[in-house]
């Protein structure tokens, strides 16, 4: 297994809460790790360190060998960290295809410099942007949906929408912050698919989803978190198993 | 004749100040007050490069444009880095502060003003080319953003107003696309500052003090912020008016006061009934 992503000894506290308490994960090419644990237990927040929305108190993140947990969230992003949030961010004055078109890690739009002085290889980036995100669109059954306002759109496919773009992005660890979470019907089967495909491309996935079935039929490992801790680490069926997550997760 | 011309003249550069301007706090989202002090920065460098090196209109014009970029970078960069909303802090020092600095040094003329800038053009067909060129620019600098803001840097500069936070998160340098807007906004009031200063052939601080900044941002806010044709007609509005209302005869001592009422009260009225303005923007900024 090649590595992608590794956490050594993370921690981060905020105030009198530890949101993160020596966390030390990897995840590796074709591994799609589920997170799971109730409420409050810090996953969103692991989320936030390793993509850089918040900084470490201690530790450090490495991608791909080169250490990371320094740099500021847009170079993190470029070096290879795509992520979806939980209540989606999406740019609700713009379609679903340019939420997508401006979501690449490498964007020549992004210097007005090259915008301005060469327009006929902005037209050609564009127009290859614009066929790489209809294919993504297509692949989640979102085609139809591309010159739609994204704040038209009804939830379910908003949050398709918002892996979309993570895949648009195209960074080798792909973080999903509860991707089902109002998906229904045939969707739920075509983001398993979609993120089975990725994984099988060489990415490194990982899914915080309170689902636990979607977990069950897709994660090839889990880990347990609760209080900022990571509890127990293994198999989706041996976490299931355990008789520490029954009590902390479903209280039983 | 030459008053029409001179009224023209005055509409291209309010054409490059409110257009610029839209760019940054209607497309851009940044809130500054500082765009007058660029307006100056343009003209007080195009006609002291004029005045003491002779140095053409064409280089002295662009030079103070380009010195208008570069100045706002020195205000934004660490303004943005701490955190959005200290650019309209640091914007009102930046205003408050250079204007206070051309007031009280010596080489810009001080608070009497900087006079005998070179006229760049001679002959009786000056004012009717001064007014072609202002306009011409005018129109170049609407089409140029409207340009911009309609390909791929405009969809950046909807993204980073529409979530800030997600767009850092897919690798897009916010805080450089911020410099740039307003760099880019604040060199083209520069090159205004420019054709003010040659066409007037004399410059006073008062004119670039706070009140110009009310006046941009009411032709903004009037025609439509985030729009491209918006300041447009924003621009002719507010300068049309003062004239239309010159037919009611008042004397001077009531005129002055009775157009600043006349602003606010559009400004007041637009802010009610209508506050997308008379062009309504596409993506309206909620």
């Amino acid at each position: 297994m090649t590595e992608v992503i590794r956490l050594e000894g993370v921690h981060k506290r905020f105030g009198g809460i530890v949101v993160a308490e020596n966390i030390n994960l990897a995840i590796g090419q074709g591994d799609i790790l589920g997170l799971i644990g109730p409420n409050g237990a810090g996953k969103t927040s692991l989320f936030n360190l390793i993509s850089g929305v918040v900084s470490l108190d201690a530790g450090s993140i490495f991608l791909a060998g080169q250490r990371i947990d320094s740099m500021p969230l847009y170079r993190r992003a470029r070096a290879g960290i795509s992520r979806t949030w939980q209540h989606m961010r999406l740019f609700h004055t713009m379609t679903a295809m340019e939420n997508l078109s401006v979501a690449p890690r490498v964007y020549g739009g992004e210097s007005l410099l090259k915008v301005l002085l060469s327009p006929g290889a902005m037209r050609r980036e564009q127009a290859a942007l614009q066929e790489r995100g209809r294919a993504i669109l297509r692949r989640l059954g979102l085609a139809d949906m591309a010159d739609k306002l994204v704040s038209e759109l009804p939830f379910g496919q908003q949050k398709l929408i918002g892996f979309a773009r993570a895949l648009m992005h195209g960074g080798e660890c792909l973080l999903l912050d509860e991707p089902m979470a109002g998906v229904e019907g045939h969707a739920y089967e075509t983001m398993q698919s979609v993120v089975r495909e990725e994984a099988a491309d060489g990415r490194a996935v990982c899914v915080v989803e309170h689902n636990i079935s979607f977990i069950k039929d897709l994660c090839t490992s889990a880990v347990f978190m609760a209080n900022g801790r990571i509890i127990q680490a293994g198999t989706v069926d041996e976490l299931l198993a355990s008789s520490v997550l029954a009590e902390l997760y479903f209280g039983v | 004749m030459n008053y029409i011309n001179s009224i023209l003249v005055l509409a291209g550069i309010y054409l490059v100040l409110s257009s610029s301007f839209d760019l940054i706090i209607g497309y851009g989202g940044l809130i500054s007050i500082a765009h007058p002090i660029f307006y100056a920065i343009g003209a007080y460098t195009a006609g002291l490069l004029a005045i003491v090196w002779h140095v053409p209109a064409i280089p002295a014009i662009l030079s103070g444009g380009v010195l208008a970029a570069v100045a706002s970078v020195a205000m934004s960069l660490p303004a943005i880095r701490v955190a959005g909303d200290y650019l309209l802090i640091a914007s009102i020092g930046f205003q408050l502060g250079l204007l206070q600095i051309i007031k009280n040094v010596e080489f810009t003329g001080g608070d009497a003003g900087l006079s005998d800038i070179p006229p760049a053009i001679t002959g009786p067909s000056r004012a009717a080319l001064f007014a072609a060129i202002s306009l011409s620019l005018g129109v170049l600098v609407v089409l140029l953003i409207r340009w911009i803001v309609r390909g791929p840097y405009g969809a950046i500069i909807t993204a980073m107003r529409d979530d800030e936070l997600a767009l850092l998160a897919l690798g897009r340098n916010v805080t450089r696309i911020k410099v740039v807007i307003l760099a880019v906004g604040s060199g083209l009031a520069g090159l205004a500052g420019g054709i003010y200063a040659f066409y007037y052939q004399y410059l006073s601080p008062s004119q670039f003090d706070v009140l110009q900044s009310a006046a941009i941002l009411t032709m903004v806010v009037i025609g439509g912020m985030g729009t491209a044709l918006g300041p447009v007609i924003g621009t002719f509005l507010l300068l049309g008016l003062p004239q239309a209302i010159t037919f009611l005869q008042l004397p001077p001592s009531v005129m002055a006061p009775f157009q600043g009422i006349l602003f606010c009260v559009l400004v007041l009225l637009f802010i009610l009934v209508r506050p997308q303005g008379i062009i309504a923007a596409r993506r309206p900024h909620t």
